[in-house]
């Protein structure tokens, strides 16, 4: 018995040291740290359960027969995360550069299929240099799988992407389906095609970081919801994000004990709002002023700065926020925006999170290259993601809310639950200029005139509260306590969209 | 006494005064800027009237509109408070053709010494030792550079109608008297609308002290001691006190007897500051005086127990004074530190913006001595541009000096500003430093303390324990608040753990920490078993304890990673976790920022005034580059480096926003 306990030991140490000191050292000088290194980060202490720790692949072919590569080139498992639940994969890029074969994927699929089993997120790193080529075909097959079971399990469990390395061609689809996207700056990049293949492509010379690092994805095209220092702070910041996630979608969203004053006036919101309608303010400090201990897991930061997205808590408990932003474009909807904003809707919704709505808003941009873009489909995904979203829905318009875009924010009309506005909002169907402009357009010397006129008239919250748009107009100060008491009115809520195989959102 | 008085007015001074008015049962009146609409003042007052536009010369300035409001209100007197037109002659002589009291002194008094010129002359003549100096108008920079080569280097560029060291220059050769001049000139003609300048011998580690007189209509003149005013940064004072610790009793009874000689002589009738230059042989010179009530006034209230403006008020209603000069009587020791908004780490450049937070200190006795805070802005307010950057003013008072400097210290600790950057770090890290608590001061302390400006403290071993342990508290608080959440299949470790590993300024430190109802005990090498007392909850940004017993306050910011721990004027990053944790940190190699030196960027938001360079131009490092103008202060960029200017993004006139692009080198 002893020799067999000793035979077990040395396989699993040889499992452990992965591609070898030389591969680790490599990995170490590039800023990086091993597929196990970061799961011993990411997850609480002695937690991590390793799965399928002495698969190998079964490729014959190439001379690959003779070599044996332990775990084949991911380390799979689950493990806890402040005591939740969480399954994990790490693509161990020391061993055959993290390559996927046949029996790695199966090792993936395996982890993926449990999670949605026994309701638990799934945590993938990625840190690889693609598909194992000697392979071929069975190569391709393993990826496949682990596609369908992203799908399967999309709204099923959260799924957690984060990008560490090279993520290439096959491997980007997968972080691609998953819920989030976060990426390490200078050291990851993904992209479908590399430099190489764009420059005979098309002659044109990037490198990896100006095609895929970080600096494009968190910021540009918006495919990767946040870019962190480095490992470690990737790491922390993602056990930071599961504390906010409901493990499943039979969950509620998880509570902690919160040391917060639900009823906490803040007085200084009084004066948020400039006096120049102009003006832009920082809805951030709203959103900082009415959360629990002022704590928010922004997503997607950098990206479509004009919408802002993110979890923080009330009286201990989860919820998602999405806010115009006036610093950045006026916190106008654009193409870019729509799609962020729709996506946390749609997650929040899937996981039983409540969505407070901040509201201020000037419109849709105008323009050629919104038009070209397909900003009537774009911006409809935000719409339809409010409005078949049956999780309780708080809405609170702290000063425009002007034209489509006013139906679009969580409205009432789209089944917004309670919908506050402070005494600063205006919700009409343009701003007071543009809109005397039309209706007294043979009257153009009485402009300004004009123009107060529709601003008496309509740059105010009581025609809407008038006719019920809007359940009360509350004092700025008092936002914490008034979103909080609502929120307690839909704990119980219970709303059901018609029975139908799935819904045809304008993708 | 009258019934209804009008603050001509803003800020922090105007809250000053209508406190006062309000114990006095005198009913107040504000006039108030578009920019102050929503302001302090202007909620306190019983009644407020809008006076124009933010500019201060559209408004505060505006002696017409003032009157009107004064008409328009029924107002008996004015008080001017300090700055606007406080010590201007044309609004107390309106005044008082309207029939309506100044509060302040009788317009002869404010021409005799509103002039630096002509204030000399008085002093001279009544026997008060001036400093050596040109007295008459200059022309031009020629005619500067002239006459300061006459006087000797180096000298004192001053605008004649300036004071609170707008307009001030000081020149040490021919090209920077020139250069001097001509900003100096620009400043006063912006600030004072008067483009005179006087031209002085700068006296070299010299202190600033000043005599705080009293008189009334009757004749009676009394001075209530000193201020010593040494900490100053580009002539504009930062730390104040009362009294100080420079002068003996002769010289003190001395330097008081001029000033109430000086006062005497003008039929001074008011509130009053004579201020001298003191060399190290506690030779005097008298300085100028300026005829109102002064920015630094309360640590002469703390110590005398009288309220300055009150005084102002009763002798402006014609009363006689109630004290004489032996009715003086000073107890114990008052400091006051100007909380700006200006950025210390980037040169005490302007910081504008919303206060998203403001959080002061409490009032009253803080364990060490009785606190004040002086202030006309709450959070949510807008710091603008147009007005003076100082927010507020924090004075405390003690038995003695030292305690005076430890409550100010503690209490700086509690002062909890965002939104905007302030100076309190290196308000505490002056007051913290052992010259100033041996009061070796000079008025060139700061500039000799921070040759190279300001960039935070290193914390000393005690402070490192408190910022390591307020951190690790709040760390292990929130971990084991996350263990408990729903959801949890199994007890994390954490929950239990009490071996930590805190890293900071790029070392590591095992500590141990055993949380309980109380607070914590916690080993650090070398202190093992120190006590942690401590209130703190999540959530909060201001972390106060006792740790062994020594009573601590502290900002804690929580960041991506680990805490931004702010005391004393040290700012540290520090991150605990557990030590397999820190073990793997230490693998990742540290980044190499980007290099940004070849350009120039906008330190502050502001308005491009001129631009000294065109592309293709050679430059040396320091050479002036461009003029920024913010908060009324032109602020000359220079090169850092010698280089060739590759483009200039900057025009003048135009408006740039913090960390703008404003010219790039080769």
């Amino acid at each position: 018995m002893k020799e067999i306990v000793e035979e077990l030991e040395r396989r699993r140490e040889a499992a452990r040291q992965g591609g070898g000191d030389r591969r680790i050292a490599s990995q170490h000088a590039k800023g990086k740290m091993t597929a196990r290194e970061r799961l011993e980060l990411l997850l609480d202490e002695d937690s991590f359960e390793e799965t399928d720790m002495f698969v190998t692949h079964r490729c014959v072919d190439f001379g690959m027969a003779e070599k044996t590569i332990p775990g084949d080139g991911v380390v799979t498992g689950h493990g806890t995360v402040n005591g939740r639940l969480v399954y994990v994969f790490a693509k161990d890029f020391t061993v055959v550069g993290g390559s996927l074969s046949e029996t790695h994927a199966r090792k993936i699929v395996k982890i993926q299929e449990a999670a949605v089993r026994n309701g638990a997120p799934v945590i993938g790193l990625f840190d690889a240099g693609g598909a194992r080529i000697q392979e071929g075909v069975a190569s391709l097959a393993g990826y496949a799988d682990i596609f369908l079971q992203n799908v399967l399990a999309s709204g099923v469990v959260p799924q957690i992407s984060v990008i560490m390395g090279p993520c290439a061609g096959g491997d980007v689809y997968s972080p691609a389906m998953t819920d989030f996207i976060f990426m390490v700056k200078d050291t990851s990049y993904m992209y479908v095609t590399g430099p190489d293949v764009v420059k005979t492509v098309t002659n044109e010379e990037v490198t990896h970081e100006d095609l895929g690092g970080a600096s494009v994805h968190a910021k540009k095209s918006g495919v990767a919801d946040g870019g962190f220092e480095n490992d470690y702070e990737a790491l922390v910041q993602i056990r930071r994000l599961i504390d906010f996630l409901p493990l499943n979608n039979r969950e509620k969203p998880p509570v902690w004990d919160s040391y917060d004053d639900p009823e906490r006036p803040e007085p200084s919101l009084d004066t948020l709002v400039p006096d120049n309608p102009n003006t832009p303010y920082d809805i951030k400090e709203l959103i900082v002023k009415v959360a629990d201990e002022g704590d928010l897991f922004e997503t997607a930061p950098e990206h479509a700065q004009n919408i802002v997205t993110g979890f923080i808590r009330l009286e201990g408990a989860t919820v998602g926020v999405v806010a115009n932003q006036p610093m950045s474009l006026a916190g106008v909807l654009d193409i870019d925006a729509s799609k962020k904003a729709a996506r946390f809707v749609r997650f929040c919704d899937a996981f039983n999170i409540p969505i407070l709505t901040f509201v201020d808003v000037p419109g849709f941009l105008p323009g050629t290259k919104q038009e070209y873009g397909g900003l009537i489909k774009h911006g409809a995904k935000l719409l339809f993601a409010y409005a078949e979203a049956t999780v309780p829905k708080v809405t609170v318009i702290t000063r425009k809310a002007y034209g489509g875009a006013y139906d679009v924010m969580s409205s009432k009309h789209i089944r917004g639950d309670v919908n506050y506005a402070w005494p600063t909002a205006q919700i009409a169907v343009m701003g007071p200029k543009g809109a005397a402009e039309i209706i007294f357009r043979a009257d153009a010397d009485k402009m300004a005139a004009h123009v107060k006129e529709y601003e008496d008239r309509f740059a105010n919250p009581f025609v809407a509260a008038q006719r019920g748009y809007l359940d009360d107009v509350i004092r700025p100060r008092n936002t914490r306590k008034r979103v909080i008491r609502a929120l307690r009115t839909l704990k119980n809520k219970k709303a059901e969209n018609p029975w139908k195989k799935h819904d045809n959102i304008p993708l | 006494m009258f019934s209804k008085v009008m603050i001509a007015n803003r800020g922090e001074i105007a809250v000053r005064v209508i406190k006062t008015c309000a114990r006095l049962g005198i009913k107040t009146v504000v006039v108030y800027s578009d920019a102050d609409a929503g302001s302090l003042a202007v909620e306190m007052a019983d009644e407020a009237v809008r006076i124009g536009p933010p500019p201060a010369a559209e408004s505060y300035l505006d002696i017409d509109k003032i009157i009107a409001a004064v008409k328009a209100t029924g107002a008996e007197a004015v008080h001017p408070g300090f700055g606007f037109l406080s010590e201007n002659p044309k609004f107390a002589e309106r005044l008082k053709a309207e029939g309506v009291a100044f509060v302040g002194p009788n317009t002869a008094a404010i021409e005799a010494m509103g002039d630096k010129i002509a204030s000399k002359k008085v002093a001279a003549d009544a026997g008060v030792s001036v400093v050596p100096g040109h007295i008459g108008e200059i022309a031009d920079a020629g005619e500067a550079v002239k006459i300061a080569s006459e006087i000797g280097f180096p000298v004192m560029i001053k605008a004649s109608a300036g004071g609170g060291g707008k307009g001030m220059r000081v020149a040490w050769d021919a090209k920077e008297a020139k250069e001097g001049f001509q900003s100096a000139r620009n400043e006063a003609k912006s600030a004072f609308g008067d483009e005179r300048i006087f031209i002085e011998k700068f006296i070299e580690q010299p202190r600033h002290i000043e005599i705080q007189v009293l008189g009334d209509k009757h004749g009676s003149v009394v001075h209530l001691g000193e201020r010593e005013c040494s900490i100053q940064r580009r002539n504009q004072k930062v730390i104040e006190e009362a009294p100080s610790p420079f002068l003996d009793s002769k010289t003190r009874k001395a330097m008081g007897e001029q000033a109430v000689a000086l006062a005497a002589a003008v039929d001074y009738d008011s509130a009053g500051t004579v201020e001298f230059i003191v060399d190290k042989e506690k030779r005097f010179y008298f300085l100028e005086m300026n005829t109102r009530l002064q920015v630094e006034h309360p640590v002469s209230e703390m110590i005398t127990g009288l309220d300055l403006v009150e005084q102002m008020l009763r002798v402006a209603a014609g009363e006689k004074l109630k004290l004489a000069q032996k009715d003086v009587k000073f107890d114990g020791w008052a400091v006051e530190t100007r909380i700006y908004a200006e950025d210390p780490y980037r040169g005490f450049l302007p910081s504008i913006g919303r206060l998203s937070r403001f959080r002061p200190p409490a009032e009253g006795d803080n364990g060490f001595g009785v606190v004040r805070v002086d202030t006309g802005v709450v959070e949510g307010d807008q710091i603008s541009l147009f007005y003076d950057p100082m927010i507020a003013k924090l004075a405390t008072h003690g038995d003695d000096r030292a305690a005076a400097i430890d409550s100010m210290l503690a209490a700086l600790d509690l002062f909890d500003i965002a939104g905007i950057q302030d100076n309190t770090p290196f308000l505490s890290a002056v007051c913290g430093q052992k010259r100033f608590r041996d009061g070796a001061l000079t008025t060139g302390y700061i500039a000799e303390e921070f040759p190279d400006g300001f960039s935070g403290v290193a914390p000393g071993a005690l402070d490192r324990r408190m910022m390591i342990a307020a951190a690790a508290f709040a760390h292990v608080t929130a971990v084991r608040r996350a263990a408990r959440a729903t959801g949890a299949v199994a007890v994390s470790h954490d929950l239990e753990r009490e071996d930590w590993v805190a890293l900071f300024n790029g070392e590591r430190a095992a500590i141990t920490v055993a949380i309980d109802e109380l607070g914590a005990t916690i080993d650090f090498p070398k202190r093992r078993g120190a006590r942690l007392e401590t209130q703190w909850r999540p959530g909060e940004r201001v972390f106060s304890g006792e740790l062994d017993g020594v009573p601590f306050s502290l900002i804690l910011d929580p960041a991506n990673e680990g805490y931004d721990v702010r005391r004393r004027g040290a700012r540290e990053r520090i991150i605990v976790c557990r030590p397999r944790a820190a073990e793997l940190r230490a693998s990742l190699p540290e980044k190499v920022a980007a290099d940004t030196g070849k350009f120039v960027t906008s330190p502050m938001p502001g308005l491009v005034v001129s631009v000294a360079v065109a592309e293709g131009q050679d430059i040396k490092a320091g050479e002036a580059l461009l003029v920024v103008e913010a908060m009324k202060m032109e602020n000359v960029i220079r090169a850092e480096r010698d280089g060739v200017v590759k483009a200039v993004a900057a025009a003048p006139g135009a408006s740039v926003a913090a960390d703008e692009l404003l010219i790039e080198f080769e």
